[in-house]
């Protein structure tokens, strides 16, 4: 095939970047992941063949999240491996099993003295008044199947920055942190983080750093943190990000490009060692629940799923 | 009024000496990547054998994960494998020593290991699996730091080549720094920290023997808010914004001339969100803040906007470079990418 | 003769069991390291429950009564500045060095080296050591006694000015899991409860708060005094405390939460004190491995039977009194004292009159 061709071939191709979920459904998974990655690996010549052009355009599409959509699903159903189907099982456990079974849950906790002292260093008590870590353990603490679901359902759950300014301090060597997070991620494998606004956030969650995770092997991807993204940043930072892979090639880092700091593209080799390492570890079970949960909230509102993305990730 | 924090103990952190597997963050990558690369020279500088994943190749190295960990859609199971390649990288590299550019990244190497010490046949399991998943081995590395610890192993040596002090220039006086440590450093692990959690040392024995001194004030420990889901979902700033207002709010009696960091989620947070604070409240605290790479690199003499990156901050730093006695041309400051060889 | 008696240590157990065991008509040689009796009580401002305890108005006042009933007790021979050394021989038979080169035979042995309290120094999240204006109960003893450096005024040690705000924080190197201290020290919450009450009487309109996790004043008498403390303004706020920092004027910034109201509590202070915990003294290490007796995971020497024998070591004739079990009020002390003497005076007439040598198989009468 010439140039020519290929570039009209790849032009054609470039049109689904501007689809939506809708217009791709009906589109065969392997047609959707072969054209995502022509698009993704199509090098720029002039700059010594260093550069991938393309890859920001894929970035935070509807083509992206769809690909990946498929990619996931068909990989779960190819690998079913011991933790996929563990964490399948899990779901439909009681939350009291969970929590002498989750690998994290159960170095998470001995007991509690009620000391306060995590909640005295806690940022977000702090500034979530109705928070406080203490309630998350008293709760636990009850063992009871219905306070707890209660919890996974509720806002207070999704308030913790993660911080672990808690783990010093905690008398009883309590593990806090870990142990929110592994509520957290009960609630979304049993569907009750649709209940709450910030457990919604969650599916924007899947795509935005899943999304990086699958595609670009980082949680982050550069073009991402954008002055309309982040205006909190303020105009210099505007200035800097306009001119961003001028500015990251001349401090020695890649953007979209062969490297091995900032923004570089990873070989497909990479990709692929990693997206087996993420399904070996059983991740797919949630994001392949995370999809489900949201096509059907998203059915419930009215809305396509590309716009109960948006929704989400503005909301709180 | 009190000023200068006391020193710390010695620290009892065994930090290696050489050969390093240097893993990159997510955080820097995307919004700081100048600090990132700077880890890089300033082990060169040293002199220090290192490596990255791919080795100047096309890179193998991912993320560790650990922001979808703690942002809770990632498995640990999933976590434990990723970085079980990364291990099984440096492995084949000849390596065994992990210096991480993140401490959230640090944090979770750690947390593997001791996964592996808690639950007896769990490495067993994980070996398994990841001959499975890319036909590699686990393989449990001798030391696992983050690269301050390295930096602040060799500050001495480092302060030898520095061609500029922590000092007013003018007048003599000992720059006053504040030292911001990451929770993910400090915290999570405190025992794996240099001098703990509540009197950790790794950026103040930098800042001391760089000619500067320390502050202490109340929200020294508070963290800066950065929070994973609660700074990356719009919606859920607020938090973020406030945290790091009150640290601002903390230490202005002490009149900070800079601030210092060896986390990137508070390099970036502590520099731009006061761009926010200033809208919202009307003060503009304008305290420069870098990170000890990028810190160590003004110091060293690099060129500030080619080499070190400050175009990348939001809170200017010409103006500590000015209290220093550090020359730079402004007119330098948005050039494209030059000639700067990368090594 | 009777045997004679070897008393490690002269804190009021010590000198307790010397001062029964001569009411006994038993001799006993009474070892203290330093060149003063009675421990660390001397040094309080006044005792506890109720302040003026048979007419003693500080600690000094008590251990100088009980050293007037121990010098007048001609069986008992009191050497200053010696510590044991070495001990040989086997229980009726003991023969024990001391470190001034003199040595002598004893019948049986009673340890009573007390205790110590933890050093905070390394839980740097208090400042101790670091801020001039945080410190030990034990410097807030001697600074309320009027013996002591301000004559029993109550000043910030920063500038010297007087200390109104005061917080006072438990267990301070107890109940702490985390850095291998699980146990409660007992007495923290009674001491802390009698300082802050000396506090409110002295300076009603100071204001003094008690950063507790439980309020563990027990005995006969105690509940009394914290109503009392309560009653004359201390304020008692249900929250350990997480960390204390320093504001521009030298101040404390306390943090912990108020768990009873769950919301999170800064408060502001001219001086902290921190109600530490106990530990054995330095000594057992060495004296236990010279006595070949067993001390408990929390480093206090162990006694054979819990109940019926709470005061025989895990080795024949070597027995235990006072704080050396673990932390108690000065009251059990002594009465631990005169059990003690009565324990030994019973075990070495059995022995004198031919009966069993093992101590454990001795009924009491």
């Amino acid at each position: 095939m010439n140039k020519e061709n290929a570039d009209t071939e790849l032009d054609a191709t470039c049109e689904l970047l501007s689809k939506d979920h809708k217009e791709l459904s009906h589109i065969p998974d392997e047609e959707i992941v072969t054209a995502y990655e022509r698009i993704r690996d199509q090098r720029d010549s002039a700059c010594g063949g260093h550069t991938y052009p393309n890859i920001r355009r894929l970035y935070g599409t509807p083509l992206e999240r769809e690909k990946d959509r498929r990619q996931v699903r068909s990989w779960a159903a190819k690998f079913r491996t011991e933790m996929q189907e563990w964490y399948e099982m899990a779901r439909s456990q009681p939350c009291t099993w969970w929590l002498k079974n989750h690998l994290v849950a159960r170095h998470a906790f001995n007991s509690c003295i009620a000391c306060g002292v995590c909640t005295a260093q806690c940022p977000a008590a702090q500034y979530y008044k109705d928070y406080n870590p203490r309630i998350i353990v008293d709760v636990v603490l009850s063992g009871d199947e219905e306070q707890l679901v209660e919890l996974l359902k509720s806002e207070i759950l999704w308030y913790c920055g993660q911080c672990g300014s808690c783990k010093p301090k905690c008398s009883r060597e309590n593990n806090l942190m870990g142990l929110i997070s592994s509520l957290r991620f009960l609630a979304q494998l049993k569907g009750y983080h649709l209940c709450s606004i910030r457990g919604r956030q969650q599916y924007a969650a899947r795509h935005l750093w899943g999304g990086n995770l699958w595609n670009r092997a980082c949680s982050l991807y550069f073009r991402n943190v954008d002055a309309e993204n982040h205006p909190d940043f303020g105009p210099r930072y505007a200035k800097y990000h306009s001119e961003i892979d001028q500015q990251m090639t001349r401090l020695g880092a890649s953007p979209d490009a062969t490297g091995q700091f900032g923004g570089r593209k990873v070989p497909s080799e990479t990709l692929d060692e990693l997206r087996a390492c993420v399904a070996w570890g059983g991740t797919l079970a949630l994001w392949n629940q995370l999809e489900e949960d949201a096509f059907e909230d998203a059915q419930k509102m009215g809305v396509s799923i590309d716009e109960y993305y948006d929704r989400v990730r503005s909301e709180g | 009024m009190v000023t200068a924090a006391p020193i710390s103990e010695p620290t009892t952190k065994e930090i290696p000496e050489n050969d390093f597997f240097l893993t990159p963050s997510c955080i820097l990558g995307a919004i700081n990547p100048g600090t990132e690369v700077l880890i890089s020279r300033i082990y060169q500088l040293l002199g220090l054998r290192w490596k990255a994943a791919g080795d100047r190749r096309e890179s193998e190295c991912t993320c560790c994960t650990g922001i979808l960990s703690h942002g809770d859609i990632m498995s640990m199971e999933s976590t434990l494998l990723v970085v079980a390649r990364l291990w099984s990288i440096a492995a084949e590299l000849g390596l065994e020593n992990i210096t991480t550019a993140c401490v959230t990244s640090f944090a979770i190497h750690t947390e593997c290991l001791q996964m592996y010490e808690h639950e007896p046949d769990l490495a067993q399991r994980v070996d398994r699996w990841l001959q499975e998943a890319c036909s590699r081995r686990l393989r449990i590395p001798r030391h696992v730091v983050h690269a301050s610890d390295i930096v602040y192993r060799y500050r001495y040596a480092l302060a030898r080549s520095m061609r500029h002090r922590l000092v007013e220039k003018k007048t003599g006086r000992p720059l006053r720094i504040v030292d911001h440590v990451g929770c993910h450093y400090a915290k999570v692990f405190p025992e794996k920290a240099v001098g703990g959690s509540d009197r950790c040392d790794v950026l103040t024995g930098m800042i001391r023997s760089w000619g500067g001194e320390t502050v202490d004030y109340p929200e020294r420990r508070h963290c800066c808010g950065m929070g994973f889901r609660q700074c990356m979902i719009r919606p859920n700033r607020g938090y973020t914004m406030a945290c790091v207002l009150k640290k601002l709010e903390s230490m202005e009696p002490w009149e900070p001339d800079a601030i210092l960091t060896n986390c990137p989620g508070c390099n970036v947070l502590l520099d731009k969100e006061q761009w926010a604070v200033r809208q919202m409240t009307g003060t503009n605290y304008n305290i420069p803040t870098l990170s000890y790479a990028e810190l160590a690199g003004l110091l060293l003499g690099w060129n500030p906007y080619d080499v070190v990156g400050i175009q990348a901050h939001t809170v200017p730093v010409e103006p500590l470079l000015d209290k220093i006695g550090i020359p730079y041309d402004k007119s330098e400051e948005w050039l494209p990418a030059g000639n700067m060889e990368v090594t | 003769m009777a045997k004679q008696v070897c008393i490690i240590g002269g804190g009021v157990a010590g000198m307790q069991v010397a001062i029964v065991l001569g009411t006994l008509g038993v001799p006993s040689v009474l070892v203290e390291k330093s060149s003063l009796l009675g421990g660390r009580v001397p040094m309080l401002s006044r005792t506890f429950p109720f302040f003026n305890d048979d007419g003693f108005s500080d600690g000094k006042e008590f251990t100088d009564a009980l050293e007037r009933d121990l010098r007048s007790t001609p069986v008992a021979d009191i050497r200053l500045n010696s510590a044991v050394t070495a001990v040989t021989g086997e229980f009726p038979d003991f023969h024990v060095q001391l470190s001034d080169g003199s040595s002598f035979g004893a019948g049986a042995l009673v340890v009573s080296t007390g205790f110590e309290p933890f050093d905070p120094s390394s839980l740097k999240e208090y400042g101790y050591g670091i801020y001039p204006n945080v410190i030990t109960a034990s410097e807030l003893e001697w600074m309320l006694n009027p013996r002591g450096p301000s004559g029993g005024k109550l000043v910030r040690p920063s500038d010297g000015k007087k200390a109104s705000r005061l917080a006072i924080v438990f267990c301070v190197g107890s109940r702490n899991r985390r850095i291998g201290a699980p146990f409660c020290s007992r007495i923290c919450c009674s001491y802390s409860t009698k300082q802050a009450s000396t506090v409110m009487e002295r300076d009603p309109a100071a204001f003094v708060a008690c950063f507790y996790m439980d309020v563990r004043t027990y005995d006969r008498g105690f509940e009394e005094m914290y109503s009392l403390a309560q009653e004359r303004g201390v304020r008692y706020i249900r929250g350990r405390v997480s960390m204390c920092t320093h504001l521009p004027d030298g101040s404390i910034s306390v943090r912990a939460e108020n768990t009873l109201i769950s919301r999170p509590f800064f408060g502001e202070f001219d001086l902290v004190s921190l109600s530490t915990g106990m530990r054995p003294c330095k000594d057992v290490d060495h004296l236990g491995q010279v006595l070949g007796i067993s001390r408990g995971p929390d480093g206090f020497f162990l006694c054979r039977e819990w109940f019926r024998h709470p005061h025989d070591a895990t080795r024949d004739g070597v027995f235990l009194a006072g704080c050396a079990t673990g932390m108690k009020p000065i009251r059990n002390c002594m009465i631990d004292g005169a059990s003690v003497a009565a324990r030994v005076t019973a075990i070495l007439r059995e022995v004198s009159s031919g009966g069993a040598a093992a101590s454990h198989t001795v009924n009491l009468p």
